[in-house]
């Protein structure tokens, strides 16, 4: 498995404690990016701004992303551009919420 | 892609979760003093000093305390700004916790004394205002809900100089007007500081709790200028006297809160979430409650009726359905928030942890909640038929469905 694959992978463990879903099939993960050093750069954003668990979600992607093996640092990238809708959800998350 | 704002949301739990213990404490103790006189809520008597001493440690050892611990809480992640100074905020506890104490005591035990402890609650809560001032005026983008918790705090500032001229009154006398000064200080603080609080943060906590995209919140400013409006139709009532401005006020009050209420449904028809907490349903019902009884002051005044044991109740249920079933039901969330970060925070990603809806007993939560309706209810009846067996048995139910409601909070600080 590629890091990158391991790293995606590792972010479907990261839940939105209010929410009780995981980050990616919310949809708040807009890109990862790894350079030649193994440096990891994620840009997300959250369901909404001063959404107040703003610190523990950025948190909790980097510390699952720094127990993969081969990762180096990670930067992750908070934005509010483009903003989060609910398009972005997969079909799961749509059905855990009712939404579907 | 546009950099995220840093909006590092590091207020010490231990300050929020130090009012909110205070304010459990202080309902349960509110709702025991009040069972102990029930007669008097039977006879319609509501201001006499054992009363008084109740409705202020409810109103303000419960209520203003839970409000000001949520805002300690709320502010920094709402408005993306951080606290103005936090030592400052742990004093402000200690000097108000003490000043409410002492004045919610000697208002019941020795009215002419209560003045002492007022004077400190006035202290500690000018140190609130300012704390809140100091940290909203540095909010860079001012949004509608600005406008909501300035005009709220502007009214509790107002509320205590009004709070400050009775308790004055009842020590030195001297000043005039006494029972329109009375009336303005309810409707400042009841209607004015409590209900633009709660609109402003239900901007924020509604579409955030039901994962809301896509509203207007069109009618924010029109709502709070609208209420606004009403709330001084209605007090210049009382210094007027005029019947007509009266009712304007009410008129206008009514047509403030329903701005308000569009604005929610318009959040909630647009929500992601379609099966909410109950806990939060219950925050949701409080509004219907709010425009109810805002409905029944208009129906009143249209038809005359200037019954005092019926205003008297219409207000009972303006506090209890509206003010403080908002907060028992917000009350559900915040605490697990605040626990959960504490507790919790550092460990997402690394090891599985609880998301916030285990933190709460949502069967318990439900049980303890409808108690609280069927309790209130019962009282509002049994009060207005003035059935003193049945005030006596849901006062009890209240005061007992109050403990049981601070122990379920707290339990959810042992999960």
């Amino acid at each position: 498995m590629s890091l990158l694959t391991e790293v995606r992978a590792s972010l479907f463990e990261v839940i939105d404690p209010e929410l009780g879903v995981n980050i990616m099939d919310l949809g708040l993960i807009y890109a990862i990016e790894l350079d030649d050093n193994d440096n990891v750069k994620i840009t997300m954003t959250l369901t909404t701004p001063g959404c107040p668990m703003h610190d523990s979600i950025a948190n909790g992607v980097k510390y699952r992303v720094g127990q993969i093996e081969g990762v180096a640092e990670i930067d992750v990238n908070l934005v509010w551009e483009p903003a989060w809708s609910p398009d972005k959800m997969s079909d799961r998350a749509k059905e855990m919420l009712g939404f579907a | 892609m546009m950099p995220g704002t840093s909006m590092k949301s590091d207020t010490n739990i231990k300050l929020p979760l130090a009012f909110i213990l205070y304010a459990l404490i202080a309902l349960v103790a509110a709702q025991i003093i009040l069972f102990v006189n029930n007669d008097l809520l039977a006879a319609g008597n509501f201001r006499i000093p054992d009363i008084w001493m109740g409705a202020h440690f409810l109103l303000l050892g419960y209520a203003v305390m839970i409000a000001m611990g949520a805002m300690y809480q709320l502010v920094p992640v709402a408005f993306l700004t951080p606290i103005w100074n936090q030592t400052f905020g742990f004093i402000q506890f200690l000097v108000t916790a003490i000043g409410i104490t002492v004045f919610a005591l000697l208002l019941g035990l020795k009215p002419d004394q209560a003045i002492y402890g007022g004077i400190m609650a006035i202290i500690g809560i000018i140190m609130f205002v300012i704390q809140m001032a100091k940290t909203i005026l540095r909010q860079q983008k001012r949004n509608s809900m600005t406008l909501f918790v300035l005009g709220a705090i502007t009214c509790f500032f107002l509320t205590i100089v009004a709070g400050f001229l009775l308790a004055w009154n009842f020590a030195f006398g001297g000043v005039g007007n006494h029972n329109t000064i009375l009336h303005t200080h309810i409707v400042l603080g009841v209607a004015g500081w409590f209900t633009l609080l709660i609109f402003g943060f239900s901007y924020k906590l509604v579409p955030m709790f039901s994962l809301s995209h896509g509203y207007s919140m069109k009618w924010a400013k029109t709502a709070f200028f609208t209420y606004i409006a009403g709330l001084l139709g209605l007090i210049g009532s009382f210094w007027t006297g005029s019947a007509l401005l009266s009712g304007i006020g009410w008129i206008l009050l009514l047509a403030g809160f329903s701005f308000f209420f569009f604005d929610i449904r318009e959040i909630l028809a647009k929500r992601i979430k379609k099966k909410l907490d109950r806990p939060f349903s219950f925050s949701l019902l409080a509004i219907h409650i709010g425009l109810g009884v805002h409905i029944i002051a208009v129906g009143l005044y249209l038809f005359q009726v200037s019954n005092q044991l019926i205003w008297s109740w219409l207000i009972f249920l303006y506090v209890m359905g509206w003010i403080i079933f908002s907060i028992l039901g917000y009350l559900y969330k915040i605490v697990p928030f605040l626990w959960w970060t504490y507790k919790y925070s550092e460990r997402i990603g690394k090891e599985k942890v609880p998301t916030l809806k285990d933190m709460v007993n949502e069967k318990v939560a439900v049980i303890l909640l409808v108690l609280f309706i069927i309790s209130v209810a019962g009282l509002m009846l049994s009060g207005l038929l003035q059935l003193s067996i049945f005030l006596l048995i849901f006062q009890a139910l209240l005061a007992l469905t109050s403990l049981l409601y601070t122990i379920s909070i707290i339990r959810v600080l042992l999960v």
